[in-house]
């Protein structure tokens, strides 16, 4: 992971990378990668996201846009809409929001 | 990245951000990093681009390939050979020139520059340091001892008129090793061009 936000870090603005993004910690504004996206479970982000591949095990307010897949694991909460070629959903997320598979 | 960072724990930038960083642990500035807002943190490491102030609370290092426009303010400076700085450097808590010694150490250094006049600067040049009765054996006033014994309980340094009242005779008490370069008393004017007819 390129980037990391730690668990006791906390960031307000825009965030823009052409790495991997890791965040465990509290992040709030817009996020925006060419490389996959990890929210691990102590994340907790309100914002956009925007990445090739996302995933989240924590919570996500905001719109997920994924050039590849976005997956929700287990204990993951999302609200927001997701647009991704690909979408899972684990046994144990939660999820409020519409997707759009680009068909 | 373009925002505030805020938190806790340690916080690597090797990245830009534009905005300001506050952690309570530290804070390392990468190389190719560029910041541009202030900086807060404990140990504050930079190697790259600042644009604003670094406050540390333990300390604040830049290294070699820093570049630092803004004021450093921290208990511990430290700027390698290579840094580029511009700004106001405060270390708070700094007794630099809190003793009385200290003060008067600074208090004579300008006024050594006056000592020394055309008539007994090689008489001081080839003199060695004799010990004085000076109350305080400062090293900086050395290189003029004949005037220092003349004047031991003097807490001012004398004037440069007052020493020349009475070289002549100063020198004959104290029988100093002779100078390379003959100085002139009264009257060897006169002298000298007897002894050359």
């Amino acid at each position: 992971m390129a980037t990391v936000i730690g668990e006791g870090l906390s960031i307000e603005g825009d965030l823009t990378s052409n790495e991997d993004v890791a965040v465990h910690g509290t992040f709030r504004g817009k996020l925006t990668t060419d490389d996959t996206v990890v929210v691990g479970a102590t994340g907790a982000v309100q914002a956009d996201i925007s990445g090739s591949s996302v995933s989240i095990a924590g919570q996500v307010t905001g719109d997920v846009t994924a050039s590849e897949r976005v997956d929700l694991q287990a204990g993951g909460r999302l609200v927001g809409d997701v647009r991704a070629g690909r979408f899972t959903i684990a046994d144990g997320a939660s999820f409020k929001g519409n997707v759009d598979m680009e068909m | 990245m373009r925002g505030n960072v805020r938190g806790q724990g340690d916080l690597e930038i090797q990245g830009r951000v534009e905005g300001d960083v506050n952690v309570d642990g530290d804070v390392t500035v990468g190389e190719e990093a560029a910041v541009r807002g202030n900086v807060t943190g404990a140990e504050i490491s930079v190697a790259g681009t600042v644009q604003g102030d670094l406050r540390g609370s333990e300390g604040v290092l830049l290294e070699r390939g820093a570049r630092v426009v803004g004021d450093l303010s921290a208990p511990r400076i430290g700027i390698a050979p290579g840094a580029l700085v511009r700004g106001l450097v405060r270390t708070d808590g700094e007794p630099a020139l809190g003793s009385p010694q200290a003060q008067r150490r600074a208090s004579a250094v300008p006024s050594l520059r006056a000592v020394p006049t055309s008539a007994q600067r090689p008489f001081v040049a080839k003199e060695a340091p004799r010990a004085t009765v000076s109350e305080r054996p400062l090293p900086l006033e050395r290189p003029a001892p004949p005037e220092r014994a003349a004047a031991p309980a003097q807490p001012e340094r004398p004037t440069v008129v007052e020493r020349s009242d009475q070289p002549a005779a100063r020198r004959e008490k104290e029988a100093p090793p002779p100078p390379v370069v003959p100085v002139l008393a009264k009257g060897a004017k006169a002298k000298k061009k007897r002894r050359e007819d």
